[in-house]
């Protein structure tokens, strides 16, 4: 009787080790694949060459979105400093020994994105068109979105008893559905920022960096960072000087569901460690006293 | 069972419960502003680089682990059987219990949109892919299994004391014994799952989180902390309830616990080397700055620890096992609050700080726990008294 235990927990405490140690002996080999784009997913490619910085995107996506403004000290110009609830689009400028260049921010809407695959209540959609977007029922303002967006895209409104999250959502519920594009892409006078399917985008952008190889970064940013964005850079200035961070290939969410599938696949694991706790606390509890 | 298990007993509103209730107080009025005006300022000092503060990191990710005794002692009594340590497990609980259920509690303030908590129950909602999900899942699980695991110590108080007239919570009592193999084998899965879902939260924070901290086998170094955790605060609340440290038999059942909680504390901080070497970040150690001091106090912690308990003679003091067991339990804390504020760079320069409200309302939160717990087992038969 006691062998036999002895010999039951030991194979347990085995199972148990080696789902523990599964990730330990792999690493980021449990990772899954990247997410990959899709032939009808949308999105933008943003030339900053060809940017002349004069925020008409940013006048015409609050227009379109009916967003706040955000006065200067002055209380003049709506003059947005960064992303925030009441700004989903803004232009900034780099000015620095590498030269000068504008800069667009906004939600990359990224092929493999770390918000949709952390959200614990399915609030960040990937949709079939590859827009990320967010639904209000759904959101419990738990702010992970936040945490773990590598470009700090989703901005909420912290000083509101009902605070939302605000993010780009490609204008799918307006200027896109009235008028097929976003209030950015349409209001952009000298085509800097465009929309496009993502898989023309980028062979549009390669063929602009072939075109004129002097002027460009030999980089599509948006390619393959972080498993890739639907909003594409090009660049003639560092893609790390505007912001924009150096990601690995592969996707943060595809280590943390390569992890989390491994270890709770059909949710195996658990309850066959669930099973043998049960008997191993029976026995103890009703089994022959053995000291 | 032959327990000793007593209510102690005595008046309820003491002067210390008194002084413990002002911070009780000053949390409500805040937490009122809060749900006014919402969680931006004055109330706390989140932004949206810096958006989960001392609310989420030390009312639940630091809560949590600091509240394992529940899953050690059930792991330990249970499954391995040291019939033993019987008495350490209602207290343990009962530190579980709250601590779980105030995790939950701080959740409702924390996040922006508490209402839409309710989502988690409805299936559509659902979202398996998440991490956080897990962890939610698992957490509001465990609170319910804590409540059956301490329910038995409720009952106990209304069994009359003759055998003869068995009363309803006799028989409900004796049901819920022959049961707890099945309560507490979800006891020890699900503290399982969720303490290192906590860790494997950062994952996805790639890397914003500096590789002091940041791995692939994150969920496994909070798994094994918080075992560790989960062991000396057993030991230090035994320590702080106990009416007789010269029991020498209470205090070597103490030191046998601090023994196993310094092996996985070592455990720990070998894995935990490793790793910071497999990403390259040892390099961010010898950097001058606030996130290498406070990588250096967590080691530090541990550390020292580690050594203060590392054999019988010291094990058998009541002093150092206490002093020790507080070590661990602050190194732990410190991990936690590494991985998700001090090692955090979401950009540059941004620098979080609690505002005074913000860490007024935790604070009064944890005074209310204590108040609590000494509410109970003044009532309730939880402790053992000789």
């Amino acid at each position: 009787m006691k062998i036999k235990r002895r010999k039951f927990l030991k194979g347990l405490a085995g199972a148990g080790a080696g789902v523990a140690a599964a990730p330990l002996l792999t690493g980021t080999a449990l990772a899954r694949e990247n997410h990959t784009l899709k032939d009808d997913h949308i999105g933008m490619l943003y030339d900053a060459t060809r940017c002349i910085g004069c925020k008409a995107c940013e006048v015409a996506c609050k227009k379109a979105n009916n967003m706040p403004v955000e006065p200067d000290e002055k209380g003049i110009y709506d003059a947005p400093r960064d992303l925030s609830y009441k700004t989903m689009n803004i232009i900034k400028l780099y000015k620095g020994e590498e030269g000068t260049s504008f800069v667009k921010k906004q939600c990359m809407h990224c092929v493999d994105p770390s918000c949709v695959s952390g959200c614990p209540t399915a609030a960040l959609k990937k949709e079939p068109n590859g827009i990320v977007s967010w639904d209000i029922d759904a959101c419990v303002g738990c702010r992970y979105c936040q945490m773990n967006c590598p470009y700090n895209i989703p901005k909420f409104e912290f000083n509101d008893a009902y605070g939302k999250i605000v993010k780009c959502e490609l204008c799918k519920n307006t200027n896109l559905a009235e008028k097929g594009q976003p209030a950015c892409t349409e209001a952009c006078p000298n085509q800097a920022v465009v929309f496009g399917k993502v898989k023309e985008l980028l062979v549009k952008a390669k063929r602009r960096i072939m075109d004129s190889p002097a002027l460009y970064i030999n980089q599509v940013y948006g390619e393959r960072e972080g498993g890739g964005n639907s909003v594409l850079y090009l660049s003639s200035v560092p893609f790390e000087k505007l912001g924009l961070p150096k990601l690995p290939d592969a996707s943060d969410a595809s280590i943390s569901e390569g992890i989390q599938h491994t270890l709770y696949q059909g949710l195996l694991a658990p309850v066959v460690i669930y099973g043998g706790l049960v008997a191993i606390a029976y026995r103890n509890r009703f089994g022959k006293k053995e000291d | 069972m032959n327990t000793n298990k007593k209510p102690l007993g005595g008046k309820i509103l003491t002067a210390p419960v008194m002084v413990l209730a002002i911070p009780v107080l000053v949390a409500l009025y805040f937490l009122a502003y809060r749900f006014i005006f919402g969680i931006g300022g004055p109330v706390s000092n989140l932004t949206d680089h810096q958006s989960w503060g001392v609310w989420k990191v030390l009312g639940v990710l630091v809560g949590a682990a600091l509240v394992n005794g529940g899953y050690v002692t059930a792991f330990i009594v249970y499954i391995f059987n040291k019939g033993h340590y019987h008495r350490f497990v209602a207290p343990a609980v009962l530190v579980s219990f709250l601590g779980y259920s105030f995790a939950g509690i701080a959740l409702l303030y924390d996040v922006g949109r508490y209402w839409g908590l309710l989502n988690f129950f409805i299936p559509k909602y659902w979202q398996p892919n998440s991490v956080l999900f897990e962890v939610a899942i698992c957490v509001m699980s465990y609170v319910f299994i804590l409540g059956i695991e301490f329910f038995p110590n409720i009952l106990e108080k209304f069994i009359p004391d003759s055998e003869s007239g068995k009363n309803f919570a006799a028989k409900l009592h004796s049901v819920l014994d022959r049961l707890l193999f099945l309560t507490v084998a979800f006891g020890v899965v699900l503290p399982t799952m969720h303490q290192s879902g906590l860790g494997g939260l950062a994952i996805l924070f790639g890397q914003k989180l500096s590789p002091l901290w940041q791995t692939p086998f994150i969920s496994l170094l909070y798994l094994i902390s918080a075992i560790a955790m989960g062991l000396f605060t057993v030991t230090a609340v035994e320590i702080l309830i106990t009416e007789d440290l010269r029991d020498k038999a209470f205090v070597t059942l103490l030191s046998k616990l601090a023994r196993l909680g310094k092996n996985v504390a070592l455990v720990f901080i070998l894995l935990r080397w490793v790793e910071i070497l497999h990403m390259g970040g040892l390099g961010k150690a010898f950097e001058l700055n606030v996130e290498s001091f406070s990588f250096w106090l967590e080691m530090i912690a541990f550390g020292t620890a580690i050594y203060l308990l590392r054999n019988s003679k010291n094990r058998s003091s009541p002093r150092l096992l206490f002093l020790g067991a507080c070590l661990t339990l602050f190194g732990g804390a410190l991990y936690r609050v590494n991985t998700y504020i001090v090692g955090f760079n979401p950009a540059p320069d941004v620098f979080y700080f609690p505002s005074l409200p913000e860490f007024m309302i935790s604070i009064g939160m944890f005074c209310l726990e204590i108040v609590i717990f000494i509410t109970i087992v003044k009532i309730f038969p939880v402790l053992t008294r000789e």
